[in-house]
């Protein structure tokens, strides 16, 4: 992906929940956006020239089943408690501002036979799983979907979603249901050679992975949006020492940005995790390594011999790195 | 969508009256963004096996096989590690491996496997596009897949008809789809581009009467009590007498373009038929803004098995379609080089099924790109 990035520029923004905002991004210059794959998502970076922070969002696409092409894309933001890239977006990001997208990836996409959908989403998930159930009544395959939040009106898009599915729609809302969905029981209503597709916080994901290996569903039949691993709310500041040099790493920042940032020549492409180009040896750590990357083996992680810069972060405040 | 009929009846008299161009650029020409939301032709559905082939269709090369149970597949031809065009790997199972480093994908465009590392990444993927087979064709969406709904694909039964005899030809044309759709509906060049086989002289006093049937332009004409063209008359052995016609003539989608005539033997000889039948099928997918792939089949319902009539139906059909090519290609060359003028078009009543189909393209083109 790196250097493949574009001009764009913030179209329109408006407010979904007291913590989630919706916004459009066009080119700068003012061309159309290709509409994209139900399930994409964009790689944004913002927060100055070269774009100080990179995150992942999901392309929500038309809400409706009338709109069929919409020339910009729309993401949906939720403001995290500290002082990140979602803070900055919701402090900074207006009409007019600046920020660089890559082209859309969809890895997270339908499968191709016509086989029965069962749809999951959790929180801001929703911004996957919108354009998923969109592809479905419009395709008319068969669907069912369940959204879950912490209550009504913290779920971003809840009437769209009500609208465009209908009855296959049941939402989840934990403040009056009092409680966590039956994900087995979910599973074990669906019809044959069902394929589950789940976006939402790792506990979600792995409940509903469990649940269908409890079931014997082959693995394939669960497909999840993979997200972006690199930022946690613990995350503490990190001094990384290298070639005789200081850099210092904000906890909204990863390794991979502070050194890139310090002018340190790095290799790196995907940035979560996937393709382990900013593989990096450890000359010395304090602790073990937090590792947030599925390219090592679990041997490897063990041995904390080597890091992924895009993702992963030593558990203590310093690491010394052979780059 | 509206059903917008409108009769526009064309005599002689209208040729000579200038048609309007109520607005600049209101009419698709070959400058327009082609039209994505469409079920194209992307290959004989026997080419598609296999072993994979590649075709550039609407400016994007794409890989085309068969899984081990004959679905077929389409992909875009290139590797999404270091542009490696896939067709130039092979398929194992139901899975396409890229020639340079292994990766294999799945039908949905999902990799499956990466020799060089232990894990299959989740970003590894590539596009791919709805595909679906009917009668000897496979057809293709490179457009929005929500919108990809097979029953849109024209219904062409003829082709696959055993009451049906029919010969087929290909060609590669260096020529826009949008003046492809205009010279096929224009039958107004029959006589002067194609004196030999379907223009006479009578023809072009036919009377005729265009329509819009939605997204569709209709043409009828009618000629009574004259000799039959060639390419009808001779294979059905009445060129001696005359005959009465009629035609149809359909902008189908950007697509095809179809045509359905019928000869009338008034004095049929024993044992012969009174009507004869024909459907004449035009399928082309651009391959970018100034070059087409074009399948074409001429269809028969009498001699069906006769091969004869196969040898002389392809041979007379082959010089007709070659001479529109000829044509299509010298005034392609002419609209991209000529920079001496500024460009224009002159256009006359009869022009007006032909800015039929264009308005109804250049709608279709502006409806997806804004």
């Amino acid at each position: 992906m790196h250097g493949q990035h574009q001009a764009a520029v913030v179209l329109e923004r408006r407010p979904l929940t007291e913590r989630i905002c919706e916004i459009t991004l066009g080119k700068a210059d003012g061309t159309a956006l290709p509409a994209p794959r139900a399930g994409a998502h964009v790689e944004l970076r913002f927060g100055g020239k070269d774009g100080r922070f990179l995150r992942h969002y999901s392309l929500v696409g038309p809400l409706d089943l009338t709109s069929s092409h919409e020339p910009f894309w729309r993401i949906a933001v939720q403001r995290e408690n500290r002082r990140r890239g979602s803070d900055y977006i919701h402090r900074h990001v207006t009409p007019g501002t600046s920020v660089l997208i890559s082209p859309a990836l969809s890895p997270f996409r339908l499968t191709a036979d016509d086989g029965p959908v069962l749809l999951i989403a959790g929180g801001i998930g929703i911004t996957a799983i919108l354009p998923i159930l969109r592809a479905c009544v419009m395709r008319r395959r068969e669907v069912r979907m369940l959204y879950i939040g912490r209550s009504r009106a913290a779920m971003a898009y809840v009437e769209d979603v009500e609208a465009l599915g209908g009855d296959a729609v049941t939402v989840h809302d934990a403040t009056s249901s009092r409680g966590r969905p039956d994900l087995a029981a979910l599973l074990a209503r669906q019809p044959a050679d069902t394929t589950a597709y789940v976006c939402g916080p790792p506990a979600l994901i792995e409940g509903t992975r469990q649940a269908a290996r409890r079931l014997g569903w082959p693995a394939a039949r669960v497909r999840h949006e993979v997200f972006n691993p690199a930022h946690k709310e613990e995350d503490q500041a990190v001094t990384v020492h290298t070639r005789g040099t200081s850099v210092h790493v904000s906890p909204g920042h990863t390794l991979l940005e502070a050194l890139e940032t310090a002018g340190v020549e790095t290799f790196s492409d995907c940035r979560r995790g996937e393709c382990g180009l900013c593989i990096t040896p450890i000359s010395n750590v304090e602790g073990d390594i937090d590792h947030r990357d599925r390219f090592l083996t679990a041997d490897q992680k063990r041995g904390n011999r080597q890091i992924a810069l895009c993702c992963s972060r030593p558990r203590s405040t310093s690491i010394e790195l052979d780059l | 969508m509206p059903h917008a009929n409108q009769a526009i009846p064309l005599d002689e008299e209208a040729i000579f009256d200038a048609m309007p161009m109520e607005e600049e650029g209101q009419f698709a020409n070959h400058a327009t963004p082609l039209i994505r939301n469409c079920w194209y032709v992307c290959a004989r559905r026997d080419e598609v096996g296999r072993t994979p082939i590649s075709r550039r269709l609407l400016d994007t090369d794409v890989v085309m096989y068969r899984t081990r149970d004959g679905r077929p597949v389409a992909m875009h031809n290139r590797c999404p590690h270091r542009a490696f065009p896939l067709a130039k790997g092979h398929v194992e199972g139901d899975r396409l491996v890229c020639g340079y480093h292994g990766m294999q994908f799945e039908p949905d465009g999902l990799c499956a496997h990466l020799p060089a590392i232990s894990h299959v990444p989740a970003n590894a993927c590539v596009q791919t596009y709805p595909i679906a087979d009917r009668g000897p064709l496979t057809w293709i969406w490179m457009g929005d897949a929500n919108l990809a709904d097979e029953a849109l694909i024209p219904e062409l039964p003829w082709l696959a008809s055993s009451e049906w005899g029919s010969v087929t030809g290909d060609f590669h044309i260096k020529a826009d789809y949008v003046s492809m759709h205009e010279n096929l509906i224009d039958q107004t060049h029959f006589p002067f581009l194609h004196p030999g086989t379907v223009g006479t002289p009578e023809y072009a006093r036919a009377s005729m009467n265009a329509t819009t049937e939605g997204d569709q332009v209709l043409i009828h004409r009618r000629l009574d009590n004259a000799p039959p063209p060639g390419i009808y008359g001779k294979p059905a052995d009445i060129m001696h007498k005359n005959v009465d016609r009629t035609s149809e003539a359909r902008f189908v989608s950007p697509a095809v373009h179809m045509a359905h005539a019928r000869i009338f033997d008034p004095q049929p000889e024993p044992g012969k038929p009174s009507v004869y039948g024909y459907y004449i099928t035009h399928c082309f997918t651009p391959e970018s803004n100034h070059s087409i792939h074009y399948w074409w089949f001429n269809s028969r319902d009498y001699g069906i098995d006769d091969t004869d009539i196969d040898a002389f139906m392809y041979e007379a059909s082959m010089q007709a379609y070659y001479e529109d090519v000829e044509a299509l290609e010298w005034i392609m060359d002419v609209v991209l080089t000529d920079n001496e003028a500024q460009q224009f078009e002159l256009s006359f009543a009869p022009d007006k099924p032909g800015l039929m189909a264009r308005r109804i393209m250049h709608r279709l083109a502006m409806a997806e790109h804004g």
